[in-house]
């Protein structure tokens, strides 16, 4: 009569269900773009002079409570409270608490830089589900190059207090030229601290900021992002593990001609604009924060319009039809937000993701053949 | 019958679910799923004293007799005192 159920069986479980009968399961909530750091490859950061000169306002703790309360009623469980860097709104516990009362599930994009004193305390009496911290590097000296602030230490030891309360943590990691020097030390600190560690080495370049994609940001190339990508490989893998891995690779390679020109490109596949939405911190409604369209007002138009609008328009979108018969679509990481991040297109093909899994296979074999792994 | 975990029951497409909020989230890590019955029961728990008044009530709106319904009355009661819930 009653069970206790975990991610990510629930998740995926609620995800299918929203997913046939269109409901928002989960909502992505961008506070602010406000944030204390300033790293390169941000795509949302914004400063408060940049924020006042654009004539656009964040939204109010009201608003966003509206907003979730809206989402809510329509089968919402998920919150993701991101940022910016969502601690510096001096309202979050307002609208952290009215969130929790509504019975949603929160999880908090963070930083990590802020999680000690009296806002620690208050998460530590009411903890989110998770915290998912964004690592930078794995010294002081990185942070500083890389986000202005020499905090690794600092937001290492906030990591270790949650961890040692029993706290959620997860860690996402970015790679750039800027940080790509520490994997090994990151990854023997998180080994430590106990926290699962989610890298990247895929940037976006920063449609939202700069307007049409395809702008040159700070990111590796596509040939460095391979080789950190193995690099990383190499250090969470066994070598059983590894050689697993260059084997489901081989798989995907196929010598048929990988396109046929009558072949439909595959819609959105992910759960962006089918179960799962994002919301602006200006107001406008997203199906992933990576897209900048298509887009609604909720409001304008009210939440239930807004969302019927992001799921008719994602419904839509097509995506190369060269990627629908390629081998290698289901690990090159390509979706709809990459295609038009990179090209201006949901339809075009993103040459330096191809360039990167075709560099990632290549390194990863030759590393097992090497070894007779 | 008090419940002493946090939890707020969500219906979400005919599914019933408790999610843990304040420090009953620390010893969840995820939520609870209740079937028909549990959430009809769940919904009575604070207003009464014990198993025999709720068998009392599942008597009169399923059709099951009172020696069913009392082992699946005292199993959920069970897992949820386990789970420190109530
Ligand atoms: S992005 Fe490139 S590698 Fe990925 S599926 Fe499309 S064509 Fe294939
Ligand atoms: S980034 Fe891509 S995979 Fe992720 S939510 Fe957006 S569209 Fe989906």
């Amino acid at each position: 009569m009653i069970r206790r159920t975990s991610e990510p069986q629930f998740s995926t479980y609620f995800h299918s269900r929203g997913r046939a009968l269109g409901l928002p399961i989960a909502g992505n909530f961008e506070l602010t773009a406000r944030c204390n750091f300033n790293c390169p490859m941000c795509y949302i950061h914004h400063s408060k002079e940049q924020i006042a000169a654009s004539g656009r306002k964040e939204l109010t703790a009201e608003q966003w409570l509206g907003i979730a309360e809206s989402a809510k009623n329509n089968g919402m469980i998920f919150a993701l409270l991101t940022g910016g860097e969502p601690l510096l709104r001096e309202d979050f516990f307002e609208i952290y608490g009215g969130m929790k009362k509504m019975g949603l599930m929160i999880s908090i994009n963070t930083n990590g830089s802020l999680l000690k004193g009296e806002i620690l305390e208050r998460f530590l009496k009411d903890p989110p589900f998770r915290f998912n911290i964004s690592l930078y590097g794995g010294c002081n000296e990185t942070y500083e190059r890389m986000c202005g602030r020499p905090v690794y230490e600092l937001v290492k030891e906030n990591i270790r207090t949650l961890k040692n309360a029993g706290v959620e943590v997860s860690l996402n990691l970015s790679v750039t030229p800027y940080n790509c020097g520490d994997l090994e030390r990151i990854y023997k600190d998180a080994e430590e601290l106990d926290v699962g560690v989610k890298m990247t080495t895929y940037m976006y370049p920063p449609v939202r900021i700069k307007g049409d994609g395809c702008e040159a940001n700070d990111r590796l190339s596509a040939h460095d992002a391979a080789k950190y990508t193995v690099m990383w490989d190499k250090l969470r893998l066994t070598d059983e593990m590894f050689a697993q891995r260059a084997e489901n690779m081989a798989k995907c390679i196929s010598d048929e001609p990988l396109s046929c020109p009558m072949e439909e490109g595959e819609g959105v596949r992910c759960r962006a604009g089918s179960s799962s939405f994002w919301m602006t911190w200006d107001g406008k409604m997203l199906p992933c924060g990576l897209m900048t369209e298509p887009a609604a007002y909720p409001l304008e138009v009210g939440f239930d319009n807004a969302w019927k609008t992001i799921r008719e328009k994602t419904a839509e979108i097509r995506m190369p039809s060269k990627c629908a018969a390629c081998g290698y679509k289901d690990i090159c990481g390509v979706c709809a937000a990459v295609c038009s991040a990179e090209t201006g297109a949901f339809d075009a093909v993103p040459e330096y993701v191809c360039e990167k899994i075709c560099e990632t296979v290549r390194i990863t074999q030759e590393y097992c053949s090497e070894r007779n792994l | 019958m008090v419940i002493k975990k946090e939890v707020i029951k969500r219906e979400i497409a005919g599914d019933t679910i408790l999610v843990p909020v304040g420090a009953a989230v620390y010893d969840s890590n995820g939520l609870y799923a209740l079937n028909e019955l549990g959430a009809f029961i769940w919904d009575m728990l604070p207003d009464v004293s014990g198993a025999e008044e709720i068998c009392e009530r599942v008597v009169a709106e399923y059709d099951v007799s009172p020696k069913e319904a009392m082992d699946d009355i005292n199993e959920f009661l069970d897992t949820l005192g386990k789970l420190g819930i109530i």
